[in-house]
């Protein structure tokens, strides 16, 4: 079991309704993370955390880094303690 | 075939003509930038190419692309195209609202103005009819005035006005003057409001109740519902209809993105605006740019005095939301901390029109110079005719140089009006010391107010980008978010363009991505809807079946592809022309050896991965690595075998 912090940011904040928080993992990997977030908040979260027809996180318009700025994919492994932060992803103007 | 109108107008002689853009035009160059492209090459080859850009011998296009206006609600884009004033070499800019398709509807696609008008004049088109009309009332107002004149004297008949205007800095020949469309959107980069200025040129006015042609209407808006669809279903775009580009504030706040302090940090200090407030209590009206438009992400506020300790003072104030830009140049290079002076900050610069980031380097330069005691008061005194604190944050201060800038009324204005690099340089040779490890700037010595050390895409568009260092000529998006996803679509399953740490494919990267950007700003649609990605990045291949639909041109994803590396090789052949080589492909030095100090990667500088990106860039793109310029060969399999005659017979093609 490992515990794992993540940031929400701009529409990720709007669905959770708060700015992070804590999840205890069995595996220590991005897709159970992903899963248990897209199952907590529910349709809408899920929709923009995973990609419906691969399964993978959406990588359109949104950004998910460590706490090293590494973009994190459903199979990598985390360590316990690690920040994981939800982002939207928009340059420039 | 594609049908479309040409408005010539020579001011010198008032003389005006409408002609009918040949089909096999749009077969070459797609349409909006690619268009405007060509018909500034073709008056350069009539005209001295090394001509001032401040004289009459000057041109000024502005062009919108086959699907704008069309229902395709996929946003749209107006193009400005010119040399430069500010950095004497290939300039454009675009813009969205309502004037661009407002265009359209008047009867025409594009407009090339020539010459010099013997006094100040504003061109009126009004359903395939145009004429020069006295603009001496105009003459000194800001962008706002001017705009509310033109409509009031115009009317609502048969449409709402909608204008192109110049402020007060357009008409003193700030090389930093851009263009404002319908008052409250900036074609910012490059200069294009000198270039109006220059001209005697004070808007341009249009009506319009005609309607647009399109080739297979029912296929059109079939591709127009799909489209609904996707943007409909994507929740990113539902957060970004509100945010508009302010999203990135957070993220690049992350991530350590930002511009600070002229580029001395990456990370906005202050909790009022490195926050989401602008969301909670500033934003109160959303607002449609375009009518063809599915996002619709505009916003406006009014300042009731409530929202923070400095509101009070712009109590009342409306204006459009700040774009990121607009609040990187202010809450990042000049450290200004508080949301209503952020918004301020935008809307005065857009009521003097100027480029709010050429603007802000320029001042925040003089800033860090009088930080680090190199100029005295007395030095300060010199620059601005006045005592001034200059120091980070100062509303007061900086309010006084965006005016000083707008009137060209001091020294700093004299020296700094075209931008950072030649204000630093100019100040530099009149003080006999050099201060040009504090001037931020790429190409053509063009600023751009993002921290962009720890991404090598990113430096190397700063360094190749044709119009001078801009992102939105190559966008370095598969780096920036590490899409592994795109990176392995376009690169045979690679995964390298997508990591920031090694220098491979992230030339690639700049070439693919300069041509797809090429298309989308010669579709005339807004660059937002491909890079929020609802419909898979790929405009080569999205947008094919619509620009078909349009008008009636068959083509092919690798056809488009080669469209828009065509539209990117005119560009760049435009610099050949003026002497442009590999040695001017570079960046300032504060980008190249200065490292990072915090933010998520600290330590980042450009020089480590900056040369063999280049190189790659230039392996990418057919050209010669030892001089940058063309090759014959890649000229001619792009259909480009006239621009290489003119490039060789002025050696500026690369050698056998």
């Amino acid at each position: 079991m490992i515990r794992i912090h993540t940031q929400y940011q701009s529409r990720f904040r709007e669905i959770t309704g708060i700015p992070g928080e804590t999840f205890e993992l069995e595996q220590p990997l991005v897709s159970e993370l992903a899963w248990k977030i897209a199952g907590k908040y529910g349709d809408r979260m899920e929709s923009l955390l995973i990609d419906r027809e691969t399964n993978e996180l959406n990588e359109r318009g949104t950004m998910y880094v460590d706490s090293k700025g590494r973009r994190v994919y459903m199979e990598d492994r985390l360590t316990d303690g690690e920040t994981i932060a939800f982002l939207i992803g928009i340059a420039g103007g | 075939m594609m049908e479309s109108r040409l408005l010539r107008v020579n001011l010198t002689t008032g003389e005006m003509r409408a002609e009918t853009l040949p089909h096999a035009l749009f077969e070459r160059w797609v349409g909006g930038s690619g268009i405007n492209n060509w018909l500034m090459w073709e008056h350069f080859l009539e005209h001295d190419i090394h001509c001032d850009p401040r004289s009459p011998d000057n041109v000024f296009v502005f062009g919108v692309g086959p699907l704008a206006g069309t229902g395709s609600g996929s946003g749209v884009k107006g193009r400005i195209t010119f040399k430069s004033p500010s950095y004497g070499i290939f300039g454009d800019s675009a813009a969205g609202g309502k004037f661009p398709y407002m265009v359209r509807f008047a009867g025409f696609d594009h407009i090339v103005v020539t010459g010099r008008a013997p006094r100040p004049v504003y061109l009126y088109i009004c359903d395939g009819n145009a004429v020069l009309c006295d603009a001496s009332h105009l003459w000194g107002r800001s962008t706002g005035e001017t705009h509310a004149l033109l409509q009031q004297e115009l009317g609502d008949y048969p449409s709402h006005t909608h204008t192109l205007t110049i402020g007060v800095s357009g008409e003193n020949l700030v090389g930093m003057a851009g263009v404002i469309s319908d008052a409250s959107r900036i074609h910012a980069r490059g200069g294009g409001g000198c270039v109006m200025g220059s001209k005697n040129l004070k808007a341009i006015a249009v009506q319009g109740s005609g309607g647009i042609k399109v080739h297979n209407p029912q296929g059109m808006l079939k591709w127009s519902a799909d489209f609904r669809r996707r943007i409909d279903a994507n929740e990113a775009i539902y957060g970004f209809k509100r945010r508009g580009t302010l999203g990135a504030v957070e993220m690049y706040q992350h991530i350590g993105s930002h511009f600070w302090r002229n580029n001395q940090g990456c990370l906005f200090r202050g909790d009022e605006v490195r926050s989401d407030n602008w969301v909670r209590k500033y934003h109160k009206y959303s607002e449609v740019c375009s009518a063809d438009c599915f996002i619709a992400c505009d916003g406006r506020y009014k300042l009731d005095g409530s929202e923070s300790p400095k509101a009070a003072k712009y109590a009342g104030e409306s204006f459009r939301r700040p774009e990121y830009l607009t609040t990187a140049s202010a809450a990042g290079a000049l450290d200004v901390r508080d949301w209503a002076e952020v918004a301020h900050w935008g809307k005065l610069t857009n009521e003097y029109g100027m480029d709010n980031q050429d603007l802000s380097c320029s001042i925040s330069f003089l800033m860090e110079l009088k930080e680090k005691d190199l100029i005295s008061d007395r030095d300060v005194a010199e620059l601005f005719g006045r005592s001034q604190r200059l120091e980070w944050g100062n509303m007061e201060d900086i309010e006084a140089c965006i005016h000083d800038m707008a009137t060209r009324s001091n020294l700093f204005a004299e020296l700094f009006n075209d931008g950072p690099y030649w204000g630093a340089l100019r100040y530099s040779q009149r003080k006999g010391q050099n201060f040009m490890k504090y001037a931020t700037y790429g190409k053509g010595g063009a600023s751009f107010t993002e921290e962009m050390r720890p991404f090598p895409t990113w430096m190397n568009n700063m360094a190749v980008a044709s119009r001078g260092a801009d992102h939105l000529k190559g966008i370095g998006l598969i780096e920036k978010f590490q899409r592994r996803d795109l990176s392995k679509r376009y690169f045979n399953g690679r995964t390298e363009a997508a990591d920031l740490t090694i220098p491979d494919l992230k030339g690639a990267s700049t070439a693919l991505i300069e041509n797809q950007v090429a298309l989308i700003n010669s579709y005339g649609v807004c660059l937002f809807h491909w890079m929020l990605d609802p419909a898979g990045f790929a405009p080569e291949e999205y947008y094919q079946p619509a620009f078909t639909e349009v008008t009636g041109i068959a083509r092919t994803p690798e056809e488009l592809m080669r469209d828009g590396e065509r539209i990117c090789n005119l560009e760049k052949a435009f610099n050949s022309r003026l002497g442009l080589r590999r040695e001017h492909d570079t960046i300032c030095e504060r980008w190249m050896y200065e490292p990072t100090t915090e933010g998520m990667y600290p330590g980042s500088v450009a020089a480590n991965m900056f040369e063999p990106v280049l190189d790659e860039y230039y392996e990418w793109r057919g050209w010669d690595r030892t001089t940058g310029l063309q090759r014959r060969d890649r000229m001619e399999a792009l259909g480009l075998g006239d621009v290489a005659d003119v490039l060789a017979a002025e050696g500026a093609l690369a050698r056998e």
